[in-house]
């Protein structure tokens, strides 16, 4: 790709996580959580791989199915065992980061999840051959 | 023959979801508020956070969303099997 795209891509993939990891971590208190934040994460990713052509065989391989199942049994292990919803973490007020009990961490995951999955999505469109 | 019974079948169907549609109430009536009101009223003291659509999605009815995840999981792993042809490490790729 051309060296404008280059640049500007990787000057704009920090900024990008950041808005992602934002949307997941404040999903309790405004608008986000973690399907919102998984695709962005997911779109930060996927322009670098679309600027560089062969940048996903170099950092992933084949690795992501098993980040992405490691995820899935993480929620569904935390979904089967759930039985604290404030008591957990004490509610200091309810607006703090900490009120929400469980629905923080469960974001954090769920975005990890959603991110890995369109980022599987791309990435088998990308290697498809013929 | 049997041209005639998929007609029948098929005009038979359509007058049942004709009728299911017609028996639905009007636009703007909302008759079972019992659920939505609680939520509305307890959603901040049940679960801590100030956002409930947050707090309805993870927490009140948060193994719909398990369901949801583990399709969304099911449908990558899917286009991952079809569409990749080599499976394995690909380290040694020339280009």
């Amino acid at each position: 790709m051309d060296v404008i795209v280059k640049t500007i891509s990787r000057i704009m993939f920090p900024f990008i996580l950041l808005f992602g990891a934002y949307l997941a971590l404040y999903g309790h208190l405004s608008p986000g959580g973690a399907f919102p934040a998984g695709a962005v994460i997911a779109s930060g990713f996927v322009l670098l791989f679309l600027a560089y052509s062969g940048l996903e065989y170099k950092i992933l391989g084949n690795r992501l199915i098993g980040i992405m199942a490691l995820g899935m049994l993480t929620v569904i292990a935390i979904h089967a065992g759930y039985t604290f919803r404030g008591e957990l973490l004490s509610i200091q007020s309810p607006l703090g980061i900490w009120s929400g009990g469980f629905t923080i961490i469960l974001n954090i995951i769920g975005s990890m999840v959603v991110a890995a999955a369109l980022i599987v999505l791309i990435y088998s469109m990308l290697r498809e051959k013929g | 023959m049997k041209r005639v019974a998929l007609l029948l079948l098929l005009l038979a169907f359509g007058g049942i979801l004709i009728n299911a549609v017609l028996m639905l109430p009007g636009f703007g009536s909302f008759r079972n508020k019992a659920v939505a009101e609680y939520y509305l009223e307890h959603g901040l003291e049940d679960t801590g956070s100030a956002n409930l659509v947050n707090s309805v999605v993870w927490d009140y009815r948060g193994y719909d969303t398990l369901g949801e995840e583990i399709v969304l999981f099911t449908s990558a792993v899917g286009i991952f099997l079809i569409s990749v042809k080599e499976v394995g490490n690909n380290r040694e790729r020339s280009r």
